[in-house]
């Protein structure tokens, strides 16, 4: 009888002979060429690394050199009766355009919180320290449903970070942990076990979001931290210019070299396995979720959640966004609504739409970065996604995305304008001019059969122009292409398939051969594992 | 239907005789000998929808049907996905007792459902994958959909059907619940939410025993959206048990259970009283309040 641990050890060798590693391996080798870090601990940040002369984007930012507080911790674990609420309150609403740095004295690294506003002001979590969120749903209560099984509430709960006002930013080299999979106080589960409960009926809990930025909030800078186990998104960016006008990409907001890791550990303190399936609706960055979100970039990240890594959410308006040199490990996808509905009106009368004018680049994503779980399905593993629905569809246009790595998808590209079709609704997405450079998708030793989506709603809302310039999907099979009403140009470069359907209008404009963009996945941060285990 | 291609403009002018002789499969709704629908040519060409972007061909088809008789009426299922046409009334039946249609080809994945439980002048399909029927046919309007399985079904109508309820912020409702307004005896229905809110596939929401508004034609109700009853609950929602005010809710429960063990929010302070569930049926009948 193939026992699991021989079978583990044969899939071992074969993986490793597969692509290309010594034969004689005495433990777990990653079968495709990239072991993940096994460290959950924040790498060191090293300045200027990346995108340094990278002309799309403003110079990187630098930590302040102005600090107006430093409160220092008194404490080694997340003690729930020994909460810094106030003082770290205190101490921010006193430095308004200053800095308040928390940091660690002795063996005391943590601080331990519930709902913070940061207003105006810089907060500066230093290396080596933790805020911990409060796993009290009484403090976090907003509308009585915080905390309480089985109610569709997406409100129920204030923030655990609420940030406003004019250049807030949130800096550092520490980690803020949400504590999403730890039980709650006086309850017998956690924020994703609430989450979880409505899974079946896919409803959405009201938990705390781990930093929410308010409506008019202005220049938000989120630079370094690493943020853990958020009850429910890890951020909501809602930030503009002062002046609304886009003349340097970041002057409406920077999120630059943080990391994300969700779930941190694979288990909880009482045992149970955290997976990011299970660590529901954990989006990594989502702009334009409050309000209008412009004249932003995201850069030099690394995201590995349980939902969407990034989510353009166009429920107000989008635009302007520059998304470069940023890494994703497990996750839902780099992803635009599925609200895109939104209208807004500029001081100049100009009405603007949904969610225009994006640039992605330089991304892989990387869905062999660590097992998603045992429950998971092919919704788990998404690379690129435009979504939305006739309940709340509107205007996307002017996408670009260029040298784009992927591993291991189950949805390559996904552009679908029936996200939800049990929705009803006359919101009829409008997916315009979408455009896709040097892109690749390769499959792990071929076990992954990658989809390529790219639909339109009807013949009378058509999606499209889509362009596909050097697309190559590998292992890609004819009936894994869906296409429909859609308006399709291949080339320049080399398409390795041919999308048809209902509907479709296809313009080759192919010109000879293009060499497909090879791809290189860095080593993402894992959780550590466990004594004993071999991966 | 991925790979197939539109109808060819050839059709145009052909006369085809869809119902007789043809097979209806388990329609209980068979059209009286006689019945037919015949193609009808336009100059501008059929149902007189323009296209985004100029593009003339829909892949939408006319027809003119007599008696009983549809286009879609001879659906089919091959290895249990759907399959027929998909169409949409165009105005009201002639005075001859002809009734025109807009149609998709037969090749969507929607088949027509004469059994379907949709409120006339509604009429039903049943689909598989992501498409709406309003994705074969642009001149149809579909309500919010309901899973069956791996199949979702809808009720459709050539003329847009107005909202039976309408979500409202002035209805006076707990910060956790959301407030709708619905003419008669309509019930909120998730569909009816505003694009901003969060909603989850849950077709009926949980609400309480509604409170006449100004309009007396109107009923105002306060709701919310539970998570799933558990396997084997029996409670249903009864807005009209007796005795149970407004802004509280009422159940009606089959089984040995309360409404508290189905919905986690519910505290029911009183014995149950026998009686009848909204659908008619012998219950016990529980008055709630959402803690």
């Amino acid at each position: 009888m193939l026992t699991w641990h021989r079978l583990v050890a044969a899939l071992s060798l074969f993986a490793a002979s597969a692509c290309g590693a010594p034969p004689d391996i005495a433990a777990i080798v990653y079968a495709c060429g990239t072991t993940p870090a096994p460290s959950a601990s924040p790498t060191e940040y090293t300045p200027g690394a990346c995108g340094a002369d990278d002309p799309n984007l403003p110079p990187e930012p630098t930590l302040p050199t102005d600090v107006c507080a430093t409160l220092f911790a008194d404490k080694s674990t997340p003690d729930e009766a020994n909460l810094d609420t106030a003082r770290i309150q205190a101490a921010l609403s006193d430095c308004k355009g200053r800095a308040v740095k928390l940091t660690s004295a002795g063996d005391y690294h943590a601080f331990v919180a519930a709902h913070l506003v940061v207003d105006s002001v810089t907060l500066w979590i230093d290396q080596g320290t933790t805020l911990y969120a409060s796993r009290n749903p009484d403090l976090y209560q907003k509308t009585g449903s915080c905390g309480v099984l089985g109610v569709n509430d997406s409100g129920a709960c204030n923030d655990f970070i609420t940030v406003s006002g004019t250049s807030p930013a949130i800096v550092g080299d520490g980690t803020i942990d949400g504590q999403g999979g730890e039980p709650l106080v006086g309850r017998d589960y956690s924020w994703w076990e609430m989450s979880n409960a409505l899974r079946e009926i896919d409803g959405s809990i009201g938990n705390p979001t781990l930093i929410n930025l308010a409506s008019k909030t202005t220049g938000f800078l989120l630079y370094r931290v690493t943020l853990h186990d958020s009850p429910k998104f890890h951020v909501k960016l809602t930030s503009t210019p002062a002046d609304r006008s886009c003349t340097t990409p970041g002057e409406g907001f920077i999120v630059w070299g943080i990391t994300i890791l969700t779930p941190s550990r694979w288990m909880n303190s009482q045992g149970r396995f955290l997976s990011p399936h299970w660590a529901r609706n954990t989006d990594g960055v989502d702009p334009g979720t409050t309000d209008i979100a412009t004249c932003g970039v995201i850069a030099c990240n690394t995201i590995s959640t349980g939902d969407d890594q990034i989510a353009i959410k166009g429920g107000h308006w989008v635009s302007d966004l520059v998304i470069a040199h940023n890494h994703f490990g497990t996750g839902h996808g780099m992803s635009i609504g599925s609200e895109t509905y939104g209208v807004y009106t500029s001081p100049d009368g100009v009405v603007h739409r949904g969610v225009e004018n994006v640039l992605v680049y330089d991304l892989t994503i990387d869905a062999d970065s660590r097992p998603v779980g045992f429950e998971s399905s092919s919704a788990d593993s998404n690379g690129i996604r435009i979504k939305s629905d006739v309940s709340r569809g509107g205007l996307v246009s002017d996408i670009t995305f260029r040298d784009i790595c992927m591993r291991d998808m189950a949805n390559a590209i996904l552009v679908s304008t029936a996200y939800n079709p049990l929705f009803a609704g006359t919101m009829y997405p409008e997916f315009k001019t979408l455009n896709f450079h040097n892109v690749r998708h390769v499959s792990c030793m071929a076990m992954q059969q990658p989809v390529v989506t790219l639909e339109g709603f009807n013949a009378a809302v058509r999606a499209g122009p889509i362009t596909l310039d050097n697309v190559v999907i590998d292992n890609i099979a004819p009936h894994a292409v869906a296409a429909e009403f859609a308006d399709i140009r291949l080339g320049p470069g080399r398409v390795n398939f041919k999308p048809e359907g209902v509907g479709v209008t296809t313009t080759d404009l192919v010109t000879g051969e293009s060499t497909a963009r090879s791809c290189v996945f860095p080593p993402l941060p894992t959780p550590v594992k466990p004594a004993g285990w071999l991966r | 239907m991925k790979g197939a291609t539109s109808s060819s403009p050839t059709l145009i002018g052909v006369l085809v005789m869809l119902a007789s002789g043809l097979a209806v499969g388990c329609s209980s709704d068979r059209p009286a000998e006689g019945d037919s629908c015949i193609a009808l040519v336009h100059a501008d060409g059929p149902c007189g929808i323009a296209a985004d972007g100029g593009a003339l061909d829909l892949g939408l088809h006319e027809y003119a049907c007599s008696g009983s008789a549809r286009p879609d009426q001879n659906a089919r299922y091959v290895e249990g996905i759907p399959q027929g046409r998909v169409c949409a009334e165009r105005g009201p039946r002639s005075e001859e007792g002809k009734q025109t249609y807009c149609c998709s080809d037969e090749t969507s994945s929607c088949a027509y459902d004469p059994v379907a439980d949709c409120e006339t002048p509604t009429y039903g399909y049943q689909c598989r994958g992501a498409n709406r029927p309003e994705s074969f046919n642009a001149a149809l309007a579909c309500g919010q959909g309901v899973r069956e399985g791996e199949r979702i079904n809808y009720c459709c109508s050539g003329t847009p059907q107005p909202d039976g309820c309408l979500q409202s912020d002035s209805v006076t409702c707990s910060p956790r619940l959301m407030g709708f307004s619905c003419l008669g005896r309509n019930l909120p229905k998730a569909g009816q939410l505003g694009a901003n809110k969060s909603r989850a596939d849950y077709y009926y929401l949980l609400c309480s025993t509604p409170e006449p508004a100004a309009n007396v034609a109107y009923n105002n109700y306060c709701c919310y959206t539970p998570a799933l009853v558990p396997r084997g609950g029996s409670c249903v929602q009864h807005t009209e048990v007796p005795g149970c005010g407004p802004g509280r809710f009422g159940f009606a429960c089959y089984g040995p259970e309360t409404p508290e063990e189905d919905f986690l929010p519910m505290r029911c302070p009183a014995p149950p009283i026998l009686g009848r569930s909204a659908q008619g049926y012998p219950a016990k009948l529980y008055c709630c309040d959402f803690q």
